[in-house]
């Protein structure tokens, strides 16, 4: 049903979408711009800010290891979050309810509080290694999403299919693995995307927990920044901004872009 | 068997949130209560001496004052843009769905960051001030609460146009053919029918984006700097900067409080005023 | 002041598809036109046409002497009652009946007290206060209907108003709606799948199929004088006996199927028979008997009960047909027997 809408509605939407994506296309610019200092337009056009995040060894170590915490944080949030999720759906009558709001505390608890309790608590008090700290801090903050997108996949998962393949002999267990979770995949794989993007993305938790030697690529930019305010930012945002893309094609191969209703 | 099935399940998730978040919170809250004999306010001395201190009160109310703009503007910019959007063609809606998810899928840091070229004094922003002959210099325009306002805006709309969306689409169609047959034409619908039912979910949307800004760090760090201190920068300013950890854990306890305060209130009004709750 | 609706060659696409084509259609003032189909037939389609919903790709939609066509929905005062009900959650019973007078600018007092005064008329007084959600189904219907009658609107038009209430609501509330339309002298437009809903309450039914009319009538003319073979299947005739006739004599006739079983007809009481057409009878315009004699010859198959007779298939030849016989004699399976048809039970369709 198409209403009309009034013109000047449809021209607050154009404006909305122009203050979205403008910016964002002018730090691409900024990105190849052949200059010292951050300039739009660019002036002259050189691919040596993009060169420079190579050169810079920092830049490559972070790189490396905001990698490492996403796809190891997320590799262990799905591990510990999807038997939570099948939990809550499965033997919702046994469990308390504040459970699920307890899965939820990630979320709800500012991020730079859990940041600053985890320096605190981990790697002051505990004295657990920067990585390792690290490594928790990003598991726990991607948690919630696992459960809850996978949780949203169960509630509209048939549990009737899960016992007739265990009427017909299955063990449970591996009724688990070759029953539930392929009929789950499309949840497990927008849970995986989510906490993968979240991780990546993260400022307020890592930084109370990057030290020397172990930081991220968004805590690297922000120092860089301090710093050298020069175009590299630029080009590395336009990295990120690549994988971002990379990311929503890869999502949109897999699951449709519909899956972002949160 | 199956009565502890579930808990078998679900305790790995509870123990690394129990012991990984819960207690080390807690433990910060802990910390920041000060001792029985202390000054004239005993356990809740540091608390006085936050609020005695005007400079942190004044960080505080700007924390206040900026979540509480960028919730406005966010929302109205939001609204709008959502009711477009829901009534666009199917192919339409999904492109225009995409094109705000992609902002919000690049981080903080680079979004920040636009802002930074854009408002600095050869940014973008000046240029185009100065060449329309509005200024006759660059303006400063940065490390203003004004800065931090935009650059929050401009993180928060994309989410809150997703949310809206998610809420005008949940509004069955036949009502507002209903409201259409019986004479109330599109304005006339909207606040009548279309609003009143989005309240609920508008309050979701609102609390999502207060909550966030008000412990944003990001942005009123890159945006505001010393200058424009909130919640979040002064936390960390506490914390890492000047290794005053009782003090940072107050800034962490009264941002937790607030929060779980908004949060609270805010579901109870949602609840009261949702329409469809049977 | 009602009036008369008069649909002109309407054609109507969503998208690239064609949905309905040169559709035309005309319900006097005062007439209960229902439109009965299929899903998908286009009943639906239309009627949102009518409500201003969907935009016509050509033709006319007139109210009285009023052009719809490009008027938009909010201005065409057209009482509408949907098949979910569409009633606003968020307003109490009164003020959902009261929402269409507060569009045409009543005063509030005047409003409310009009609004009470429906409820009063469908029974639902003592629950003008309450939301939405704490009705029935039967009772958010009556809502319905009476939020689009306190608008006195010139048409009426309802959306399979009643497919989602249980069998026996379902009678009731036809006959209520009937007498209340009755009663107003209200032009209406009614669209649903049942049968036996349209029948019973319809001036005139308009049989559609694939986006178009299948035939116009009265129900007693459309029971017992189909126009073609999907209306004839449609009400019932569930057997097509195409047949040639042979010899004439006055007014009647022999004709003959295609392997030479022999009928005779009288044009007296089935009407004029061209030289080629299709015999259609109901089950129970097929008798059964063990006799010979004119008839169709046939062999039996499969028998069920039905509780007032017995219904067999039966194969004549190369035609699987469904005939009725009596309680007092059950046949098996393989018996020889002959189709009588009865006159009364039948109808006769020209070749299309």
């Amino acid at each position: 049903m198409a209403t009309r809408i009034h013109p000047l509605l449809i021209l607050f939407t154009v404006l909305v979408y122009v203050f979205l994506l403008g910016p964002l296309i002018i730090i691409f610019g900024a990105s190849l711009s052949d200059t010292t200092y951050l300039t739009f337009p660019p002036q002259g056009l050189s691919f040596r800010w993009f060169q420079n995040i190579w050169d810079i060894s920092a830049f490559r170590r972070t790189i490396v290891t905001s990698l490492q915490m996403a796809f190891l944080g997320t590799a262990i949030a799905l591990v510990i979050g999807i038997p939570a999720a099948y939990a809550l759906n499965r033997y919702r009558v046994t469990l308390p309810g504040w459970l699920s709001t307890l899965f939820v505390l990630p979320i709800l608890v500012p991020e730079i509080v859990i940041g600053f309790s985890l320096l605190r608590s981990v790697t002051v008090q505990a004295g657990v290694p920067v990585w390792y700290a690290l490594l928790i801090g990003h598991t726990l903050l991607v948690i919630p999403y696992v459960i809850r997108v996978v949780s949203a996949s169960l509630a509209s998962f048939d549990f009737s299919i899960e016992e007739a393949a265990i009427s017909l002999g299955s063990p449970p267990a591996r009724t688990f693995f070759t029953i539930v979770l392929p009929n789950i995949r499309s949840g497990v794989i927008a849970a995986f995307i989510l906490s993968f993007i979240t991780s990546i993305n993260d400022v307020s938790v890592s930084l109370f927990l990057t030290g020397p030697g172990v930081s991220t690529l968004p805590i690297q930019l922000l120092a860089h920044m301090e710093q050298f305010f020069d175009p590299t930012i630029a080009s590395v945002s336009v990295v990120l901004m690549l994988l971002t893309i990379l990311v929503m094609i890869i999502v949109e191969r897999t699951l449709g872009l519909a899956i972002v209703a949160k | 068997m199956k009565r502890l099935a579930g808990w078998m399940l679900a305790s790995p998730a509870t123990l690394a949130i129990t012991f990984l978040l819960v207690i080390p919170v807690a433990i910060t809250v802990g910390l920041s209560f000060g001792s029985p004999g202390q000054g004239d306010w005993g356990i809740v001395q540091p608390y006085a001496d936050f609020f005695a201190s005007g400079f942190r009160r004044n960080v505080l109310w700007r924390t206040f004052t900026v979540a509480g703009w960028v919730t406005v503007i966010s929302l109205a910019a939001g609204l709008a843009t959502a009711y477009v959007v829901a009534r666009c063609p199917p192919w339409m809606k999904s492109t225009l769905i995409v094109l705000a998810v992609f902002p919000l899928l690049t981080g903080v840091v680079v979004r920040s960051f636009a802002w930074l070229v854009l408002l600095g004094r050869e940014g973008m922003v000046n240029q185009v001030l100065q060449a329309t002959g509005l200024t006759d210099g660059p303006v400063a325009m940065l490390y203003t609460q004004g800065a931090v306002i935009v650059a929050m805006v401009y993180i928060f709309v994309p989410l809150m146009v997703l949310v809206l969306v998610g809420v005008l689409e949940n509004i069955p169609e036949d009502l507002m053919q209903a409201s259409s047959s019986l004479g109330a034409g599109p304005v006339a619908s909207f606040f009548q029918v279309t609003l009143p039912l989005a309240v609920p979910g508008l309050i979701v949307g609102a609390v999502l984006v207060f909550t966030a800004s008000f412990t944003s760090y990001a942005t009123p760090h890159l945006l505001g700097g010393t200058r424009q201190m909130m919640m979040g920068t002064f936390l960390q300013q506490r914390a890492l900067v000047a290794f005053d950890w009782p003090g940072a854990a107050v800034v962490a306890a009264i941002m937790l409080a607030v929060i779980v305060a908004t949060v609270l209130v805010m579901t109870r009004v949602a609840r009261r005023l949702n329409p469809m709750a049977t | 002041m009602t009036q008369p609706l008069t649909i002109d060659r309407i054609t109507a696409h969503y998208g690239t598809t064609k949905v309905l084509e040169d559709l035309s259609l005309s319900v006097a003032e005062g007439e209960l036109v229902s439109l009965l189909g299929a899903s998908g037939c286009g009943k639906t389609t239309t009627l949102r046409l009518v409500a201003g919903f969907l935009q016509p790709t050509a033709g006319a939609i007139r109210l009285g002497d009023k052009d719809l066509t490009r008027l938009p929905a909010h201005q065409r005062d057209i009482g509408l009652v949907f098949q979910n009900y569409a009633l606003f959650p968020h307003l109490t019973v009164r003020e959902n009946v009261a929402f269409g007078l507060k569009q045409r600018k009543v005063a509030g007092p005047e409003r409310l007290k009009r609004a009470d005064a429906m409820l009063d008329r469908v029974g639902l007084a003592h629950l003008a206060d309450r939301l939405p959600a704490a009705l029935s189904g039967g009772q958010k219907q009556r809502v319905a209907l009476a939020r689009a009658l306190v608008i006195e609107p010139p048409l009426l038009m309802f959306d399979e108003p009643l497919s989602n209430l249980d069998a026996k609501l379902r009678v009731d509330m036809r006959v209520e709606i009937r007498q209340l339309q009755r009663a107003n002298g209200t032009t209406a437009l009614y669209v649903t799948h049942d049968q036996e809903e349209a029948f019973s309450i319809s001036d005139r039914v308009a049989i559609m199929h694939q986006g178009r009319i299948m035939q116009l009538d009265t129900p007693e003319v459309l029971y017992q004088r189909p126009a073609n073979a999907f209306v004839a299947n449609f009400v019932g005739f569930e057997n097509l006996i195409p047949l040639r006739v042979t010899a004439r004599n006055g007014a009647d006739i022999t004709a003959q199927t295609a392997e030479g079983a022999a009928l005779t007809l009288s044009q007296d009481q089935l009407g004029p028979i061209p030289d080629a057409f299709t015999l259609a009878t109901r089950p129970d315009g097929l008798q059964v008997t063990v006799t010979g004699g004119a008839g169709l010859p046939a062999t039996l198959g499969l028998r069920t009960y039905l509780g007032r007779a017995y219904q067999y298939q039966a194969k004549a030849g190369g035609l699987a047909l469904l005939a009725n016989g009596p309680l007092s004699q059950p046949l098996d399976p393989g018996t020889a027997v002959t189709l009588v048809p009865n006159p009364e039970q039948c109808a006769i369709l020209k070749p299309e």
